[in-house]
């Protein structure tokens, strides 16, 4: 967005300060941004954060680290199940458990449903923030059948803790493929309705393109990955460059766009649930019977010393939880790299000179979920 | 990305390289930095087409050490840079560098009390402003080890032993 501001006289004279949050619906979530605001341009951004801290960190330090499993769901509770995933590979990396087969392709069915969901949310309140009502009506009639899915088999609706280091808690039934096979037809007859009611809306246009424009150079200066790094041309995606359990095995593309605006990662992120889609066919035919837990995890799970780290690609980026152990069980030290906390931080540079009502549009597509940036 | 002439230029700034197992550790290279070369190498991460995953600090004796995850996007190269803190906790800001680690050594000096000297606006982040001195994240005295007991164990050269050669078959 070019700075056209008519500078008056004296330019600080017309400033004011702005306070938008904590609880502003368009923070989606206890964040809380302060604009200095000259007429409606946003000349200067500070986020404030914190409100939702939990100490998952210190928490982390002072328990068996098998336990730690429930906190990583509630960090982002939009990506809990890819949470618990990366978990879970962390340990089972530094003591050598093997997941079985079936529990891989378990891990990668449910994953995905669970980004599905996460982008069918973003999908709706995005739009909501924009203005339109309607769309979050449709997006939620989709992402309650996931949610129904997923609690058949996990027990829970939002917060999973279904992954166990060596496998996942219980085995899916034909139930449950059913049902999932019945949500892939359903999901993919409602993409073109999508498209002709959201994605081709002229007002939805405007407010998207050439806003908050990203490129490959400012997203490695602060780490930006996930949608918004796709968005603005480069292809990368964890489950592609560092493809993590089974996710080799499976033909899925990796959706970019080269201008790196709110509609670049508004389109990446719409043509992610078809490939998560295509993963979760293809999961699903293949899927081999046998058991869904490693035959012997230890109950007292001892880490050789020593720092490992495992990252994956959550529906907001990469995830990455770095495990420092002396040797014991419980961790000397845990630290969890969240996506948005990384990508949040662009914010002063990105819409620095902005209409406010574009800040709003920029704060949507970085689709934010707060409590895994206060963790 | 041509990882031998990346290495090449490690070799200048780091105190030691070691290559990692990544389907054990999840990374592939781990740097030993002296704390006045962070900077130099941030830098030449930055040529590099590094980007900066995390920033973090671990608490062990002797003093605080801090560790900064690269990864690149082109190919597989997942990096631990790390160095100690000097006697006043103090560090090199890299913000300038990758303003991304602005927030990230904010929240260091919130749970660590490592100050990163230069840092344009070294305010609390994660916690309230009121609890500015609290470093939840500092060891106690009982439970801070050493930095060898955290690191890996390098695997026991193997040694031809009369004993080992005695349980061989004959």
């Amino acid at each position: 967005m070019a700075m056209d501001v008519e500078i008056l006289d004296d330019p600080k004279h017309h400033r004011y300060v702005l306070n938008m949050g904590p609880q502003h619906p368009s923070t989606h979530g206890v964040l809380r941004v302060l604009l200095e605001l000259e007429g409606e341009y946003a000349m200067e951004l500070l986020p404030v954060l914190g409100y939702g801290h939990r100490c998952h960190e210190k928490i982390a330090e002072h328990k068996p680290a098998k336990s730690f499993m429930p906190n990583t769901a509630r960090m982002d509770y939009l990506g809990a199940l890819i949470y618990n995933h990366g978990f879970a590979q962390l340990l089972e990396r530094a003591t050598g458990i093997e997941v079985p087969e079936r529990a891989e392709y378990i891990r990668v069915i449910t994953s995905e449903l669970n980004r599905i969901q996460s982008h069918l949310l973003w999908y709706g309140a995005y739009l909501l923030d924009l203005g339109a009502f309607t769309p979050i009506m449709y997006a939620f009639d989709d992402r309650e059948h996931i949610l129904d899915i997923l609690e058949d088999v996990t027990g829970s609706r939002l917060t999973y803790c279904y992954f166990r280091v060596g496998g996942v808690s219980k085995d899916i039934d034909d139930k449950f493929v059913t049902s999932t096979r019945a949500f892939i037809d359903r999901l993919r007859s409602r993409f073109p309705m999508y498209e002709g009611l959201v994605n081709g809306n002229v007002i939805l246009q405007k407010r998207l393109i050439d806003v908050g424009e990203l490129d490959p150079k400012i997203c490695s200066r602060y780490g930006i990955t996930g949608p918004l790094l796709r968005g603005a041309g480069v292809g990368y995606d964890l489950r592609k460059s560092e493809p993590y359990s089974i996710y080799d095995r499976f033909d899925f593309e990796v959706p970019t766009e080269t201008k790196g605006d709110c509609m670049a990662s508004f389109l990446v992120r719409f043509r992610e649930m078809e490939q998560s889609l295509r993963i979760i066919e293809q999961a699903l035919d293949s899927l081999p019977e046998g058991p869904v837990m490693a035959a012997k995890v230890p109950k007292k799970l001892k880490i050789p010393a020593g720092d490992y780290n495992s990252s994956v690609e959550a529906p907001r980026g990469e995830l990455s939880y770095y495990l420092v152990s002396d040797g014991t069980d419980v961790p000397y030290r845990l630290k969890v790299r969240t996506p948005s906390y990384s990508n949040l931080s662009v914010i002063p540079e990105m819409c620095q000179g902005m209409l406010l009502s574009d800040v709003v549009s920029a704060m949507g597509a970085l689709d934010l979920v707060i409590p895994e940036i206060d963790r | 990305m041509d990882i031998k002439a990346v290495k090449t230029g490690w070799k200048k700034l780091a105190k030691a390289i070691e290559d990692v197992d990544y389907a054990v550790f999840g990374y592939d290279y781990s740097v030993s930095l002296e704390q006045s070369n962070v900077r130099d190498f941030a830098t030449m991460m930055l040529d590099n087409g590094f980007y900066l995953v995390d920033l973090m600090a671990v608490h062990v004796a002797p003093s605080i050490e801090v560790v900064y995850q690269y990864a690149h996007v082109e190919t597989r190269c997942r990096v631990m840079a790390r160095a100690f803190v000097d006697s006043n906790n103090e560090i090199a800001t890299i913000s300038d560098i990758y303003q991304g680690a602005n927030w990230h050594e904010r929240e260091t000096r919130d749970f660590h009390g490592v100050v990163f000297t230069d840092h344009p606006y070294l305010e609390p982040i994660i916690l309230a402003e009121e609890d500015v001195d609290l470093k939840p994240l500092l060891k106690t005295e009982a439970a801070l080890k050493d930095v060898d007991v955290v690191r890996r164990k390098q695997p026991e050269p193997k040694v031809e032993t009369a004993a080992a050669k005695s349980q061989e078959p004959s």
